[in-house]
C-alpha cells in the first residue's frame, strides 16, 4: 500500500496531505455531491423511505441477534449445494486458505471482483508474494491497483483520481499513450481484462449478501466483472464477512431496495446475481469448484457489545461517506484503514482489538450525525464515535493534557458560583488580548481556532449578572397569556403526565 | 406553570443578548421565564470527548436546577439534545435517573417551544433584510427541528429568506473537534462561509450559538460584513423596531 | 416454425434430464488426489464450524440457537406487498426504467417478428457470429434461415465446443427471460445446460426475449418464489439484469459497456 493509505502517522498528518491537495478535494466533493443527490432523488422517488429503513434495520438486527443460527444454516445449505465452506478467524487464516486452494490449483493468476474483505485481509499482497498474479477487474479497483493504493471509498475506490492521472497510469500499463477520455480508458481496460478473464485459474469475489435458507450468495455490480469472475474461471473463491447473512430471498428484496439507492441512487445495480453452488454437471459454464471463506477478523468482537453490535448491520453502501463533511475535506486515505468515512472511523478501531491502535480516528468527527441520517439501516455512528472516545479515556489512552483540562472543566461547572466567578475573572484576563471586541491571538489552544477565525470575547455582563434587572423589568408590565396558548401548554402537561403513568421508564422523549 | 430558561454556558458568558431576547419575547406573550441560577453547563464538551465522570458533575447542576420546572426552554438544539443523553449517563444513579427522564421529557429548544408547544408562528416581527438560515446538525437531525424556524421566518414581514446551498452540512464546530482537528474544522467552516457568501444574504440566522460563533469567527477573519444572529435575537429586533 | 398460439412454456424451461444429473456439483468428477484434498478441507471445515458458531453464541451471551427463530420482519413492509400495476402500466414503467439507464425495449407481437428484428439488427451491426440459448423460443426466431451467412450456435448443442470462448467471440447473444420486474426495469435469466450464463454476458450485444406474461411489478415477485422452490431446485446462476454494463469509476462519468454487453435489447413479446 502506498504511504497515503497506510496507517502510519496520525489522522491529522494524513489529513494535512489531503487538505493541501486541491484536486483530491475537488474530486471527492464533485463525486460525493452527485452520489448524495442521486440518493436523495432515488429514495424520494421510492417513497416511504423511513419505513424501508426501519425494515432494513429490523432485518439486520434480527439476523445478527441470531447469527449463529442463520450462519450455520447458510453453511449447511451452501455445502449441500456443493460449495466448500471454510472459516477464518482472522486475516492470516483467510489468506492461508486462499493460498492452499491456489497451490492445489497450481494457479498462475487470480482475477478478482470488488471485495472490501479481500482489501481488509490484504489478499493481493499475499498472492503476489507467492508469485501468483492478482488482477482487480473492477475498473476503479484496477486503477488503484496500478497506482499501488488502497480504495479511498467503499463504492468508488478511485474517487480521488482524475482522468489525467488515470490516463497516465493506464498508458504506462498499455505501453502506449491513451487519451484522457473515459470511453477510451474504459475500452482499454475491457480489452485487456477480457484476456485476463479467459486465462485466469481462479475467480475471486466478495459477497454482498448470503441467503441462509438456500445457501446462495448475492453480488451487486454495474460492470459485469463480478459475473465474469463467477462465470469464466474454473475455480471460484468467495471471501465473505461472517455478518453478510440475510435469512431469505424475501429479505433480499429489502436489501436490494436500500443498497443501490443508498450507494449510487440507482433503482437497482445493472447486475444482481444469486449464485447457488458451482456449475451443475451438465452446464457448460460457471465454476467447477466453488469455495466460500467466512471471515471473522474482529467482527465477533462487536457481538454482545451493546454499543457496537449494530455495526454488523452495515451493508457497505458508502452513503455515510457521501454525506460526511469531514470525508468531503480529507478523502478516504486519511482514515488510514481499509474502510474510510464515518463507518471506517468506527469499524477500523472496532475490528482491531489493540486499544493503543485506536489512534485518533474517532476524534476526526464533528459528530454532526449526517452519517446516521443517511444510513439505510440506521446505524448510530455518531454515538459509536463518542463511545470509542469514552473507552479510550476509560482505558487510560486519552490525551494527558486534555484529561487535565476536562478535570478543570468539571471543577468549574460543578458549582454555579465558581462558574460565575470564572466568567468575571475571564473578563479581566482577556483584556490584553481584545482587539476590536475580538481575540486574534494565535497561541496555545487558540492557535488552531484563530488560524481560521476571530474568537469572540466574554460579554461585559453575563446573562446571570443581568438576570435580576431583566426579570424585574419584564415582571413590571406583565402581559396576559392567550387562553388558547395556555390551553395548549396544559394539554402538553397532561399528555406528559399520561405518558409517565403508562410508561415504566417515566419521562418519554417528546419527539 | 413554571417555564424555566436553560441559558447554556455559551449564551450566559458570551451571548447574553440571546437569553434576553428569549425572555422579552416570551414575556410579551404572557410567559414570565424563570432562571434557576444553579445551572452551569450541560456537559457536552466533556461528554463528546469521552469524559463521562466530568460530564456527570456538570449535568447534576442542570438536573437540580430544573427539578420543579414544568417546561425548560433553551436557545440551543445541541444542548437540548445533550439532555437526551442524561438517562444513559445516570443509569446507575436511580435518584438522578428519574430526574433525567423527567428533564428529557420537558426540555425544548426555543423554536420547538414556540411552535410546537405554544402554537405561535407569527410573532409580529418585521425585518426587511435578505436572510439565510443554517440548520444546526443536532437540532435539525437529532431533534428533528426542521419546519419550526422556517415557519417563524416565513411570518416575519419584509424578510427575504434565501436558501443556503449545502445548508445541512456541518459548519465544522463540533466542540473540542474545532481545537483538536483545527485544520479539518477550518476547511469545513471555510466552505460553509463560501456557501453563505454565495447567497449574498445580509444576515445569517441560526438556532445554536456554538455553530454561529464558529461561522461568525470565520466571517470576521475574512473581513465579511454578514451579520450573524440567533433567531430569537432576530425576532426580538423585528418586534422592537415595529 | 413459429407456433404463435403457444409460444412459451408456462414455467421457465428446464432441459430434460432423466437422471437429474444437472443437480450434481461438478467436483465429483475430479481425480482422486483432488478428492482427497477436498475431503481433508471438508473435515477441517466441519471441525472449525462448531467452534466458530459456538464462539458467536458465546459472544452473544446465550446458548446456541438450534431452532428457527421467529422472524417478524421478514421481507418488504406490508404496504409494499399489495402494490401492483396493471399490464399497461407494467409495460410503460418497465420500458421507461430500462430505457433510462441505456437499455432498449421493443414490443413485438410474435417470435417471428422478433426474429425479423434480430436479423435486421445483425445486418446493421454486420454480425459474424450469434450465440443463442438452446431453447424452443430462440429456435422459433428462425435466425439460421434468416441469416444464412452468419454463424449461429445454440448454447451447449454439442459437447466438444469451448462454449465460453465462443460466447466471448459472439457479436450477439440471445436469451429468454424467466421473469422481469417493471419497478426496477429488471429482467431475470437463469442458468442451465441449455442456458449458459455467458450468453447474456460475453457478447457485445445482448438480446433478451421477454414473454409479456412474465413481466411482474415488483422485484420481490421475482425473488420470493425462490424461497418456496426449495434449495435443491435453484439454478446455479440467477441473474438480474437492469441494462447495459456500465461504470462511473472515472470522474463519475458514465461509461457504457465495461465488461458486460454495452448494448442490451429487451424484446417484449405478446
Amino acid at each position: 500500500m502506498n504511504p497515503a493509505s497506510s496507517t502510519r502517522g496520525t489522522v491529522k498528518e494524513r489529513a494535512d496531505i489531503a487538505l493541501n491537495d486541491d484536486f483530491l478535494r475537488n474530486a471527492v466533493r464533485f463525486t460525493t455531491d452527485r452520489l448524495r443527490s442521486g440518493k436523495k432523488v432515488a429514495s424520494t422517488e421510492h417513497g416511504n423511505w423511513e419505513e424501508w429503513r426501519e425494515r432494513g434495520r429490523q432485518i439486520r438486527l434480527h439476523t445478527i441477534a441470531h447469527l449463529d443460527y442463520y450462519l450455520n444454516l447458510f453453511v449447511e445449505n451452501a455445502r449441500s449445494n456443493g460449495v466448500h465452506v471454510h472459516f477464518a478467524d482472522n486475516a492470516v487464516e483467510a489468506t492461508d486458505i486462499v493460498m492452499t486452494i491456489a497451490r492445489q490449483k497450481e494457479a498462475q493468476s487470480v482475477i478478482k471482483s470488488k471485495s472490501m474483505v479481500s482489501e481488509e485481509v490484504h489478499i493481493n499482497q499475499a498472492l503476489e508474494l507467492s508469485g501468483i498474479e492478482a488482477i482487480e477487474s473492477d475498473l476503479g479497483e484496477y486503477i488503484i491497483q496500478l497506482a499501488g493504493e488502497g480504495p479511498s471509498h467503499i463504492v468508488i475506490p478511485a474517487i480521488h483520481k482524475n482522468r489525467y492521472q488515470i490516463a497516465e497510469l493506464l498508458s504506462e500499463d498499455a505501453g502506449e499513450t491513451l487519451e484522457p477520455d473515459t470511453t477510451i480508458l474504459a475500452g482499454y481496460v475491457r480489452r485487456k481484462l477480457r484476456q485476463k478473464f479467459l486465462e485466469a485459474d481462479i475467480g475471486m469475489t466478495g459477497c454482498n449478501f448470503a441467503i441462509a435458507e438456500t445457501g446462495s450468495m448475492v453480488l451487486f455490480e454495474n460492470e459485469g466483472n463480478a459475473r465474469m469472475v463467477t462465470t469464466v474461471p474454473k475455480t471460484q473463491i468467495t471471501l465473505m464477512g461472517m455478518e453478510r447473512i440475510v435469512p431469505s430471498w424475501a429479505d433480499l428484496e429489502v436489501m436490494a431496495t436500500l443498497l443501490p439507492r443508498s450507494a449510487t441512487g440507482q433503482r437497482l445495480t445493472m447486475y444482481m446475481s444469486g449464485i447457488t453452488g458451482p456449475k451443475r454437471t451438465v452446464d457448460a459454464d460457471g465454476p467447477e469448484e466453488m469455495h466460500i471463506i467466512i471471515v471473522d477478523n474482529g467482527r465477533s468482537q462487536q457481538l454482545g457489545d451493546p454499543e457496537f453490535q449494530e455495526l454488523l448491520n452495515c451493508i457497505r453502501c458508502g452513503a455515510c461517506l457521501n454525506v460526511c463533511p469531514v470525508y468531503r475535506q480529507i478523502g478516504g486515505h486519511s482514515y488510514g484503514g481499509t474502510y474510510s468515512g464515518p463507518i471506517g472511523a468506527v469499524l477500523t478501531p472496532a475490528l482491531n482489538k489493540n486499544v493503543a491502535e485506536w489512534d485518533d480516528i474517532a476524534s476526526a468527527s464533528s459528530l454532526c450525525g449526517a452519517c446516521y441520517e443517511a444510513c439505510p439501516v440506521k446505524i448510530p455512528l455518531h454515538d459509536m464515535l463518542v463511545s470509542l472516545r469514552r473507552r479510550k479515556v476509560e482505558r487510560g489512552h486519552g490525551d494527558k493534557l486534555e484529561a487535565l483540562g476536562m478535570r478543570g472543566f468539571a471543577t468549574l461547572m460543578a458549582n454555579s458560583k465558581r462558574f460565575a466567578l470564572a466568567m468575571r475573572l475571564g473578563k479581566i484576563a482577556q483584556k490584553p488580548f481584545v482587539h476590536n471586541s475580538g481575540i486574534h491571538l494565535k497561541l496555545g489552544p487558540l492557535k488552531g481556532w484563530n488560524t481560521y477565525r476571530v474568537a469572540p470575547t466574554l460579554a461585559n455582563h453575563s446573562f446571570r449578572d443581568q438576570w435580576k434587572e431583566l426579570s424585574a423589568e419584564t415582571a413590571a408590565q406583565p402581559k396576559t397569556i392567550d387562553p388558547a396558548v395556555r390551553q395548549r401548554m396544559e394539554q402538553v402537561l397532561a399528555d406528559r403526565q399520561h405518558n409517565k403513568s403508562t410508561s415504566r421508564t417515566g419521562g418519554e422523549s417528546h419527539e | 406553570m413554571k417555564v424555566s430558561l436553560f441559558i447554556t454556558c455559551l449564551s450566559d458568558a458570551i451571548y447574553p443578548k440571546v437569553g434576553e431576547a428569549m425572555v422579552r419575547l416570551l414575556a410579551a406573550h404572557g410567559i414570565q421565564l424563570d432562571f434557576p441560577p444553579v445551572q452551569t453547563c450541560c456537559g457536552q464538551p466533556s461528554y463528546n470527548s469521552g469524559y463521562w465522570d466530568e460530564t456527570r458533575t456538570a449535568a447534576r447542576t442542570i438536573l437540580k436546577a430544573f427539578q420543579s420546572s414544568d417546561f425548560v426552554v433553551s436557545p440551543s438544539g445541541s444542548c437540548t439534545y445533550m439532555i437526551h443523553h442524561y438517562p444513559e449517563l445516570f443509569k446507575d444513579e436511580p435518584e438522578y435517573l428519574a430526574l433525567a427522564h423527567e428533564l428529557e421529557s420537558k426540555t425544548y429548544e426555543f423554536t420547538q417551544f414556540l411552535v410546537k408547544v405554544l402554537g405561535i408562528t407569527d410573532i409580529g416581527a418585521a425585518f426587511p433584510y435578505k436572510v439565510t438560515y443554517h440548520p444546526s446538525c443536532h437540532g435539525s437531525r437529532l431533534l428533528g427541528i426542521k419546519d419550526e424556524p422556517i415557519a417563524l421566518l416565513n411570518h416575519v414581514q419584509g424578510l427575504e429568506l434565501v436558501p443556503l446551498p449545502f445548508a445541512e452540512d456541518c459548519c465544522g464546530f463540533g466542540g473540542t473537534f474545532a481545537v483538536k482537528m483545527a485544520d479539518i474544522s477550518g476547511a469545513m467552516v471555510t466552505e460553509k462561509v463560501d456557501h453563505i457568501k454565495e447567497t449574498e444574504a445580509e444576515v445569517l440566522v441560526g438556532l445554536d450559538m456554538a455553530c454561529l460563533m464558529n461561522i461568525a469567527g470565520n466571517l470576521r477573519h475574512r473581513g465579511e460584513q454578514v451579520r450573524v444572529m440567533h433567531l430569537a435575537e432576530l425576532l426580538y429586533e423585528g418586534v422592537s423596531v415595529r | 416454425m413459429s407456433n404463435t398460439n403457444q409460444p412459451f412454456s408456462a414455467k421457465p424451461p428446464v432441459v430434460p434430464n432423466p437422471e437429474s444429473s444437472h443437480l450434481t456439483p461438478d467436483h465429483e468428477q475430479h481425480d482422486s488426489s483432488q478428492a482427497d484434498w477436498l475431503d481433508e478441507l471438508e473435515q477441517k471445515s466441519k471441525a472449525k464450524q462448531q467452534t466458530f458458531m459456538n464462539h458467536i453464541a458465546d459472544r452473544l451471551q446465550r446458548p446456541r440457537i438450534q431452532e428457527a427463530p421467529k422472524h417478524p420482519f421478514r421481507g418488504a413492509p406490508e404496504i409494499w406487498q399489495d402494490f401492483n400495476w396493471n399490464e399497461a402500466e407494467k409495460i410503460e414503467k418497465f420500458t421507461k426504467h430500462f430505457t433510462e439507464v441505456g437499455g432498449n425495449v421493443l414490443r413485438m407481437q410474435t417470435l417471428e417478428e422478433a426474429g425479423a428484428f434480430i436479423a435486421e439488427q445483425s445486418r446493421l451491426l454486420n454480425a459474424q457470429y450469434i450465440v443463442r440459448q438452446q431453447l424452443p423460443e430462440t429456435e422459433a426466431l428462425t435466425l439460421e434461415a434468416r441469416l444464412p451467412h452468419v454463424q449461429i450456435s445454440a448454447w451447449n448443442s454439442h459437447t466438444e465446443e469451448a462454449w465460453k470462448a465462443r460466447a466471448a467471440e459472439a457479436d450477439i447473444g440471445i436469451v429468454l427471460a424467466d421473469g422481469a420486474a417493471a419497478y426496477t426495469g429488471t429482467v431475470m435469466v437463469t442458468s442451465s445446460a441449455s442456458q449458459g450464463r455467458s450468453v447474456s454476458l460475453l457478447p457485445t450485444v445482448c438480446i433478451v426475449l421477454l414473454p409479456i406474461e412474465r413481466l411482474q411489478t415488483r422485484l420481490g415477485e421475482l425473488l420470493i418464489p425462490w424461497d418456496s422452490k426449495g434449495r435443491e431446485n435453484l439454478p446455479a446462476g440467477i441473474h438480474f439484469i437492469s441494462g447495459p454494463s456500465r461504470s462511473s469509476d472515472i470522474e463519475n462519468e458514465l461509461t457504457i459497456g465495461v465488461h458486460g454487453p454495452g448494448i442490451v435489447y429487451t424484446l417484449l413479446i405478446g
